[in-house]
């Protein structure tokens, strides 16, 4: 037994996966933090404290960037660098690359928060790093796909698995985006202030273009990939149809790139460039949920599973997060719908049972999978990994009621005229009819935080117990040699 | 049950990953195919129907049009767009309005809230107008914040509180203005003012510091009558307050602890002036209709005069 984990663990570099590991727990828990932390401001202010390093504009961005790039981000590099070498069969390629791309990345996470904190946001949304961290993530992400073609090439496998398609279009894609959304003039060699290259309307397309593709190759398209790895290999089952995973992931690639000016309907984009950006989302719904089917699909005739493995749990549940939100984003970018929904908080409530439901229980479900993997062992407490998902289940169900029922009720209230023609009600009128749902959307966000350290509690003993019995083993085998 | 899967079930690709990973080959599902079609449909009814592809300098009109008013009073259809939708939206709400609007610029004051119906107009309009243009300083309810901002509900006008005063005040908007008297007087100076300003309206002070801040007060040296006036009663024409009422605008007496501390807020503000003591003017971004209309609102949130 051991032997054959000596002969995996040199066949696979596993050292850099457990570090990507272990600080998406940890960014997982800061981020989320942070988020409870700003959703409180927003319903009892004095949590402002009049201290300006703690107020929402400088805090949100922090919850964000911890979220999306800090957990999401390091729970993609190891998921990725897990699954291109186990279906590639061979080690990761790229040497010294390899660490740097982690030590980079937390580096930028980091960077970033302190720079918020600080005050310096560039003002881009999902995008605020000032040009200095922008360069080192373009730096870093280069080593990244660097990697990641260098061990595809060298795969001991024919035929490339659909997961890596996923990734390596997350990956370039990426790139693109991050390339020429932060396209800046820097107006000093020693200032963190630039300049963007685009201006008024073309600037606010940009940044939509990036925004949306963001949440369609970082939050959608890679965590595809996770599925396809985690799902199929976690039931036991084939993948339901090879032929719907290529038709989904080329629609998917297509439609995407398109969809982002459906973030700025009602405004001055020209109509038609939001007209495009509606329709295109609606040809999107299919596509997305051929994701969805292909991983629910996958599973049918094992069914059972569900009953008692909160792992496969999450995994599915995940994917009915990632078809209702595919479901409900569409239906917001026609005109009509964005109308009601625009800047309300029903496209918060949306994102989140994206980013909530989907992106982090997907994520929950495959680093349950591959911790006790990574360190030759079983999870400490299948029992916590049950509290866990009811815990996260009830929190984003939580977050997404309190923000339908604010969000259509701000919008509502916004376009609200009496029988003179006169608004019906005043802007302060519907912040305050928001405050209880504020308040929901707080204790909601607290049952996800309080399920993720619940999470983090059960990993950390599940990899204290897994070195203890590793260092068993090599006393074992040191005194059977001897 | 190998074997079935062999013979009926679906093919796999036939390549393995990872020791276990295999795929099917099972054909797309009928219904999402046909789904994926109906949204090409409907994306295509929708370029149709609002501008869609750019051709050129141009782009697809669309089949959707918007009726609207145009500058001469004509309507005018124009393809779907959104500013047309806007112009049109305004339009509606604006002639709904209109009515009132007019009546209201066409009668006295007086009248206008005597008549229930334009009464009812006042509110309806005036609550939104005064959350969203008035709130920000004064507070929702009208009440102001010592120190900041004057309280609109009570019957203590700095500049008058007729309705053609709020009015005229609304329009061109107010710039207090109280010089410092730190470097003009002495501390002990400031201090017997301090207890004079307290005594005019019955608060505990000092008697023999009050007296002195008496002379003071009505004296060339200070000059506080010639703003405040020889009864302290302030001159609204050039909104400076009355100080013997029980009522502060900037000292927060009302809200102070002890003696002491109400020396030393009333003291602040002869020592340090009024400089910033702004109200912006609204003329221009509200219409006179909306001005007119604002004042009756303000007039009836309680202390009109």
């Amino acid at each position: 037994m051991s032997e054959s984990h000596a002969a995996l663990a040199e066949q696979y570099d596993y050292d850099i996966i457990k570090k990507f590991s272990i600080m998406a727990i940890v960014w997982a828990v800061v981020g989320m933090a942070a988020g409870v932390y700003i959703a409180s401001e927003l319903t009892w202010p004095f949590l402002n404290f009049d201290i300006p390093y703690l107020t929402f504009g400088r805090f949100r961005p922090v919850h964000t960037g911890a979220v999306i790039f800090g957990f999401g981000g390091s729970a993609l590099f190891a998921t990725s660098y897990y699954v291109v070498q186990r279906t590639c069969q061979t080690r990761l390629w790229g040497g010294g690359l390899i660490p740097f791309t982690f030590w980079g990345w937390q580096a930028i996470i980091v960077l970033a928060a302190v720079s918020y904190v600080l005050g310096f946001s560039q003002g881009r949304e999902y995008a605020e790093m000032e040009w200095p961290i922008d360069l080192l993530i373009e730096v870093v992400w280069v080593a990244y796909l660097a990697i990641f073609v260098g061990t595809l090439m060298k795969r001991k496998q024919p035929h490339i698995y659909v997961a890596n398609w996923f990734y390596l279009g997350f990956i370039l894609a990426t790139a693109l985006l991050h390339t020429f959304n932060n396209l800046a003039v820097p107006i000093g060699l020693f200032s963190m202030k630039s300049y963007s290259l685009f201006s008024g309307t073309q600037d606010a397309m940009v940044q939509w273009w990036y925004g949306h593709n963001a949440v369609g190759f970082f939050l959608t398209a890679a965590f595809l990939g996770m599925m396809y790895y985690f799902v199929p290999k976690h039931a036991g089952r084939p993948v339901y149809s090879y032929r719907l995973s290529i038709v989904h992931f080329w629609a998917l690639s297509f439609m995407y790139m398109w969809v982002g000016t459906h973030h700025l309907h009602w405004t001055a984009l020209p109509d038609w460039a939001s007209t495009l950006g509606a329709t295109f989302s609606i040809m999107l719904l299919l596509p997305s949920w051929g994701g969805m089917i292909n991983g629910i699909m996958t599973l049918s005739g094992a069914w059972d599973k569900l009953r008692n493995d909160y792992v496969m749990r999450f995994l599915i549940v995940a994917l009915s997060f990632y078809g209702m939100s595919t479901f409900e984003g569409p239906l917001m970018s026609l005109k009509d719908v964005n109308a009601l929904s625009h800047y309300t908080d029903w496209t918060v409530g949306h994102v989140h049972s994206g980013a909530l439901g989907w992106v982090a229980m997907i994520s929950f479900g495959s680093l349950y999978h591959m911790v006790p993997d990574l360190w030759r062992t079983k999870m400490h407490s299948d029992r916590l990994v049950g509290v866990h998902f009811w815990l996260a289940t009830i929190g984003v169900l939580l977050y997404i009621t309190a923000m339908w029922i604010s969000g259509i009720s701000q919008g509502l209230m916004w376009r609200a005229f009496d029988d003179y023609g006169n608004l019906q009600y005043s802007f302060v009128e519907s912040v305050a009819a928001m405050h209880p749902f504020y308040m929901m959307r707080a204790i909601g966000g607290v049952f996800f935080l309080t399920g993720m350290c619940v999470m983090a509690y059960n990993i950390y003993m599940t990899i204290r117990q897994g070195v203890r019995q590793a260092d068993a083993a090599t006393q074992t085998a040191a005194v059977a040699a001897a | 049950m190998a074997d079935n899967v062999k013979n009926q079930g679906p093919q796999t690709t036939g390549h393995v990953w990872d020791g276990t990973l295999e795929e099917y080959n099972n054909p797309l599902p009928v219904w999402w195919t046909y789904a994926f079609y109906a949204t090409i449909v409907f994306a295509i009814v929708y370029w149709l129907y609002y501008p869609s592809w750019p051709i050129g300098q141009h782009y697809l009109p669309g089949f959707g049009t918007v009726e609207y008013t145009n500058a001469e009073g004509k309507t005018e259809s124009w393809h779907w767009n959104t500013r047309a939708k806007l112009l049109k939206e305004t339009q509606d709400a604006a002639a709904l309005q209109k009515p009132y609007y007019d009546k209201i610029m066409g009668l006295p004051f007086e009248r206008i809230s005597k008549d229930p119906q334009l009464y009812s107009f006042v509110q309806s309009a005036g609550k939104p107008l005064f959350a969203d243009n008035c709130a920000a300083c004064h507070q929702s309810g009208g009440g102001g914040k010592i120190g900041y901002y004057p309280n609109l509900t009570d019957d203590d006008w700095i500049y008058g509180g007729s309705y053609d005063k709020i009015q005229e005040t609304i329009t061109h908007g107010r710039h207090g203005y109280m010089p410092p008297f730190a470097e003009a007087l002495a501390p002990e100076q400031v201090d017997d003012l301090a207890n004079y300003v307290l005594s005019l309206s019955g608060n505990r002070a000092d008697p023999a510091k009050a007296a002195k801040g008496d002379e003071l007060f009505h004296s060339h040296t200070a000059a506080c009558f010639y703003c405040h006036g020889t009864e302290a009663k302030g001159r609204q024409d050039i909104g400076s307050a009355n100080l013997t009422d029980k009522i502060w605008r900037f000292a927060d007496v009302s809200g102070a602890a002890d003696t002491a501390s109400k020396v030393a807020a009333v003291r602040q503000v002869i020592d340090g002036g009024l400089g910033g003591s702004v109200m912006p003017l609204w003329e221009g971004r509200l219409t006179p209709e909306q001005i007119k209309l604002l004042a009756v609102y303000v007039h009836e949130l309680g202390g009109g005069k």
